[in-house]
C-alpha cells in the first residue's frame, strides 16, 4: 500500500511538471517578457533609429537583432573545436513580437498584409550570406550576401532574395530582385510569439525555417 | 502497477519530446545589435541622404549592466573579453582603414578587449564566426591598441558601440557601465 501510494505521488509529481513544462517554451509571453529588456519599453517605434536614450547612447532595440547560422550554432561548435571548417550560411535578422496582434491578415491594420513586401523580420533588411554556392528549386545562388524578403499569402509565401545589401527593410527595390521561390505554409495551432529563423539540417542542406503567429515555412536549400 | 508507470513514463517523455518539438529559439537575454559608418547608414539609404560611402559595421550583442559592478567585478581586468555577448563581436570594413598605424585590409574580422582601470587594449582578430572569446588566439592578431579609459557621469545600462566621426576617420565609441572609449579609425 506504502508503495502503491509512493507510485500514485511519482506520477503526480511527473504530471504536474509536464503542466509546467510550456511555460518553458517562448511561445509564453510571461517567459519572453522576461527576456525582454526592460529599456525597450520607453523606446520609440521599431523604424525610427532612436540615437538617444536617458544615458546618451544607442537604446536596445524594441525588436532585437538576432542571428542564425548552418551548421546551428556554429560558432558555439567553432569554439569547441568540433567544427572548424567554414560555415555554409548566416542569417542576420530582427525579431518583432506578436505583443496581441494579428499579424498576417487582408487589412492595413495587420502588421504583414497579404500580397505586400514585408521585410521578414524587422529595422534593417534581413541580410542572408552563403559561404558557398547554393541551390534552392534548382537555382543557383554563387556564394555571397543577399537580402531576403517576403510577400506573404494565405497559403503561400514567395520568398525574394535582392541584391540591395545594407539597407532599412521598409523600402524595397524590385529591380534588384534575383531570384523568387514561392513556398507553401503551415498553420500552427500554438502561437509562435517572437518571430523566428532558424537552419534546420535537411539531406542535402539545410532548410531555412521561418515562423511567427500562426505561419511556418521552411526554405529547403542544398549546398 | 510497474508496468502502469512504465506506459505513463513513456506517455510523458512522447509529450516533453512533442513540446520540445515546437520550440523555437528564445530571443537573447543579451540581444544582438548593429551599427553602421556612416551611422544609420540602412535608413540614410531609404531617404537618399548618403553623403559618405559605406565604411563600416559592427555587429554585437548588448549584455546589461544589472545592478551589477562590470568593471574589475564582472569582467577581471587584465582579461580578454569578447566585447559584447554571446558571438564574438564583428566588425566588418568595406574599404581599407588604418589602425594605430597598422593597415587593416576590407573584410570581416572580430574584437575583442582587455579592459583595465585606466585603459583598454582593443584587438582585431581574424577568426570568424566564432563564439565569445573562450578561443581566442593572440596569433590571430591583426592590431591592437590601447585605448584610454573615459569616465562617465551617467551609467550605461546596455553595453553600446556606435561610430562618430572624428577630425580624421571616425571614432568607435564603446560604452559600458561608467565607462566609455573610443577606438580611431582613419580610412
Amino acid at each position: 500500500m506504502k508503495f502503491k501510494k509512493g507510485c500514485f505521488l511519482y506520477v503526480l509529481l511527473l504530471c504536474c511538471c509536464m503542466g509546467m513544462l510550456p511555460s518553458c517554451n517562448n511561445e509564453n509571453p510571461s517567459a519572453f517578457d522576461k527576456t525582454v529588456p526592460k529599456e525597450t519599453a520607453t523606446q520609440q517605434p521599431p523604424y525610427i533609429p532612436a540615437l538617444m536614450n536617458d544615458s546618451g547612447y544607442t537604446p536596445v532595440d524594441r525588436s532585437p537583432m538576432d542571428m542564425a547560422y548552418f551548421p546551428a550554432d556554429y560558432p558555439t561548435l567553432r569554439m569547441n573545436g568540433i567544427n572548424t571548417g567554414s560555415p555554409l550560411a548566416r542569417v542576420i535578422y530582427s525579431r518583432p513580437q506578436k505583443n496581441g496582434r494579428t499579424i498576417f491578415g487582408n487589412t492595413e491594420k495587420n502588421t504583414c498584409q497579404y500580397g505586400k513586401e514585408w521585410r521578414l523580420g524587422a529595422n534593417e533588411a534581413t541580410e542572408i550570406e552563403f559561404f558557398t554556392t547554393a541551390r534552392i528549386q534548382n537555382q543557383k545562388l554563387p556564394a555571397g550576401r543577399y537580402i531576403i524578403y517576403c510577400i506573404p499569402y494565405p497559403e503561400k509565401w514567395v520568398i525574394v532574395f535582392n541584391s540591395e545589401l545594407f539597407t532599412w527593410g521598409l523600402h524595397i527595390n524590385p529591380e534588384k530582385d534575383i531570384a523568387r521561390f514561392e513556398l507553401p505554409v503551415t498553420h500552427t495551432t500554438n502561437t509562435i510569439e517572437i518571430f523566428t529563423m532558424e537552419f534546420l539540417p535537411a539531406t542535402k542542406g539545410a532548410n531555412l525555417l521561418m515562423a511567427w503567429d500562426h505561419n511556418r515555412t521552411e526554405l529547403p536549400i542544398s549546398f | 502497477m510497474k508496468k502502469l508507470l512504465l506506459s505513463l513514463f513513456i506517455i510523458c517523455m512522447t509529450t516533453v519530446f512533442a513540446v520540445a518539438q515546437n520550440k523555437v529559439p528564445a530571443v537573447d537575454k543579451s540581444p544582438m545589435d548593429m551599427s553602421y559608418y556612416p551611422a544609420g547608414y540602412p535608413v540614410l539609404k531609404i531617404g537618399d541622404k548618403v553623403t559618405e560611402p559605406l565604411a563600416a559595421r559592427v555587429i554585437y550583442s548588448r549584455p546589461q549592466k544589472n545592478g551589477r559592478n562590470v568593471f574589475g567585478e564582472l569582467l577581471e581586468y587584465g582579461k580578454v573579453w569578447r566585447l559584447g555577448a554571446n558571438e564574438a563581436t564583428e566588425i566588418e570594413f568595406y574599404l581599407p582603414v588604418t589602425i594605430n598605424k597598422v593597415k587593416v585590409k576590407k573584410g570581416r574580422y572580430t574584437m575583442y578587449c582587455i579592459p583595465y582601470a585606466d585603459k583598454w587594449t582593443i584587438i582585431l582578430n581574424k577568426e570568424l564566426d566564432t563564439w565569445g572569446s573562450f578561443r581566442y588566439d593572440a596569433k590571430k592578431d591583426i592590431v591592437r591598441m590601447d585605448v584610454p579609459v573615459q569616465k562617465l557621469t551617467e551609467i550605461t545600462e546596455s553595453f553600446a558601440m556606435y561610430f562618430e566621426k572624428a577630425t580624421a576617420g571616425v571614432g568607435l565609441n564603446i560604452a559600458w557601465d561608467d565607462v566609455k572609449v573610443i577606438l580611431p579609425i582613419n580610412f
